[in-house]
């Protein structure tokens, strides 16, 4: 991100000075504000959730969510002020979610974020609420050792990054089709269990075989990225194949089956990384990283070389404005501040 | 007294600045869906060019709509953050009365398309006195097709109505195939010209009004979709 022009209030901060971050959030169906003191420190996270709104129409409704962003915006930006007992003229910088999410939900917090920008002369960062996810985990859990590999999955990206320290990260890989969590929803849905897929197949699988049928793992040879593709096309033809033959389906088994499949992928590029990075924690992170079989196959794997996973504690996988102050801190310190000309990106990228 | 004035409701970018009844500066750019991109960046260059501070503004008036619900926000948002970081005054005016105060006839017709052949529009009497137009709303902000607008209008057909906005050429067809007299405004009082938001900004906080920035947001004059979509299949509750 290009810097338009540095001509700030004040001389930027380094690390030994308290940095003090405004950080707001609406690219979904929660409006957000934070108050982060360097970083990991939180000193107020408000979230006003719209949930019930968006209920009766089986998922979030983008122009209702935009309305409802407009009305919650200042009382969360004031309660998070209050309870930090911070004022505008005390922050450092502020910082709002630019992508991925909804467009019009996006340019409300956006929006806002350039305007404190602009009236108080401090910087501006927008973060990309990806990586707000991951630096939940450093939230949460302070004491965690760098270097560090970090697996973000969900029904969106499917990615394997590697941090040197918290101030920037490179993505060793990353999915070249399907992300992981669509994967579980297309098979969820053709296997008629239902949506969210993940969980639903993961329920199910707990009853099944896992060896039952030994569906291809994607290798795509010495590099570290993820294919999902081939897989899905497996099971179907696989299930079309029985049902032809007339042979029963065991649900239960196919979904324990696939489910260990792309555990069995993710796994292998993660610890194909750990030999080649000295590293010394492991943290996952997005929708699929709550999936338990996941969980307890890495955590196996990783105890061979003692090393210990991290994950999200369930009440910073929602999503918030904290963790979106945390990648912002870390920003701040790289001088990665955005132009007043930024936009949201609905399909941003890490 | 320094006002600052916002419009993102419709293509056009409007943003000027007015010190006590002297316009300092005036964008109207038509950028169709780059108000996102480009008005912040704006605001930040009028102040730079004409060497003012945001922090010595004393009021900001911001277009309400109706228009694009995307482009309302984004300027409303806007208001309401120097509304609140500043403590100074913020008054929603009306895309529609902001076309009409630009103009100086009896009988004011501004339309702003609403897409398939209906517009947005409101209708005003100019009251005129020796220094100044005051306009009456006879008909309030609404979404109407453009085939019922004489009816709306009909008690209206011996005054000469001055129709304003891209669609005029559109109603005026309508209007005069039902026997009334029309004219049409010039080009350039087509859009909701800034400095005509400044200014009537100006007025109502000169009289103390203002509005609440808390409850402060867009003149929708239109549900979500999916809310109509769902009154229709369930009814209303």
């Amino acid at each position: 991100m290009g810097v338009g022009k540095l001509k700030f209030r004040d001389k930027l901060k380094d690390e030994s000075e308290d940095i003090y971050i405004l950080a707001l959030e609406s690219s979904c169906d929660e409006t957000a504000a934070a108050v982060n003191k360097n970083g990991l420190k939180v000193l107020a996270n408000v979230v006003s959730s719209q949930v019930d709104l968006h209920k009766k129409f089986g998922g979030v409704v983008p122009e209702i969510a935009s309305r409802k962003h407009l009305e919650l915006l200042l009382p969360v930006i004031d309660q998070a002020l209050a309870e930090a007992g911070i004022d505008f003229e005390d922050l450092d910088a502020v910082a709002s979610t630019s992508g991925p999410g909804l467009v019009g939900g996006l340019l409300v917090t956006l929006t806002a974020a350039k305007t404190i920008s602009l009236a108080l002369n401090i910087p501006l960062i927008g973060v990309n609420h990806i990586a707000g996810h991951i630096y939940a985990n450093f939230i949460a859990n302070p004491e965690i050792k760098k270097p560090l590999l970090c697996l973000t999955i969900s029904g969106g990206h499917t990615d394997l990054l590697y941090f040197e320290d918290l101030r920037g990260y490179k993505i060793l890989g990353r999915t070249v089709d399907d992300a992981a969590g669509e994967a579980f929803d297309k098979i969820s849905r053709f296997l008629g269990l239902g949506y969210p897929g993940g969980p639903a197949i993961e329920k199910a699988a707990r009853a099944g075989n896992e060896m039952a049928v030994d569906f291809p793992r994607a290798d795509l040879g010495d590099s570290y990225n993820f294919s999902f593709s081939g897989l899905k096309t497996a099971v179907m033809n696989y299930v079309n194949n029985e049902e032809q033959r007339g042979n029963e389906l065991k649900i239960n088994d196919l979904a324990a089956s696939f489910q260990k499949a792309v555990v069995d992928s993710l796994t292998a590029n993660l610890l194909q990384a750990v030999e080649k990075y000295d590293v010394e924690s492991v943290v996952l992170s997005g929708g699929v990283a709550a999936n338990q079989r996941l969980r307890s196959y890495i955590e196996e794997k990783l105890e061979e070389h003692n090393l210990k996973l991290y994950y999200p504690p369930l009440e910073l996988c929602t999503d918030n404005a904290a963790m979106i102050g945390a990648v912002a801190y870390y920003q701040y310190l790289e001088r990665d501040f955005a132009p007043l000309s930024i936009s949201a990106d609905p399909s941003l990228k890490l | 007294m320094l006002t600052l004035a916002i419009d993102t409701s419709t293509d056009n970018l409007g943003l000027a600045l007015m010190e006590s009844g002297q316009l300092r500066g005036e964008y109207n750019l038509s950028l169709k869906r780059q108000h996102s991109e480009k008005l912040l960046p704006l605001i930040e260059q009028i102040f730079e060019l004409l060497g003012i501070q945001p922090r010595e503004l004393n009021g900001v008036a911001v277009a309400t709509g109706p228009g694009s619900f995307t482009g309302l926000r984004i300027g409303i948002t806007t208001a309401k953050l120097l509304g609140r970081i500043f403590s100074i005054p913020v008054k929603g005016i009306s895309t529609l009365e902001i076309m009409a105060a630009g103009i100086a006839e009896p009988y004011l017709l501004p339309l702003i398309d609403a897409r398939r052949k209906r517009v947005y529009c409101s209708f005003y009497q100019n009251l005129r006195t020796a220094n100044d137009n005051f306009l009456k709303e006879i008909y309030q902000p609404t979404a109407i097709s453009i085939a019922e607008l004489p009816e709306l209008l009909s008690n209206y057909k011996e005054k000469e109505i001055t129709l304003i906005g891209e669609k005029k050429k559109e109603v005026r067809r309508v209007l005069e195939a039902n026997a009334f007299s029309t004219r049409l405004a010039e080009a350039e009082s087509d859009l909701p010209r800034a400095a005509v938001l400044a200014r009537l900004g100006e007025n109502y906080f000169k009289t103390g009004q203002r509005d609440d920035i808390y409850q402060l947001k867009p003149a929708y004059l239109k549900k979500p979709q999916a809310e109509i979509n769902w009154q229709q299949k369930y009814g209303n509750n």
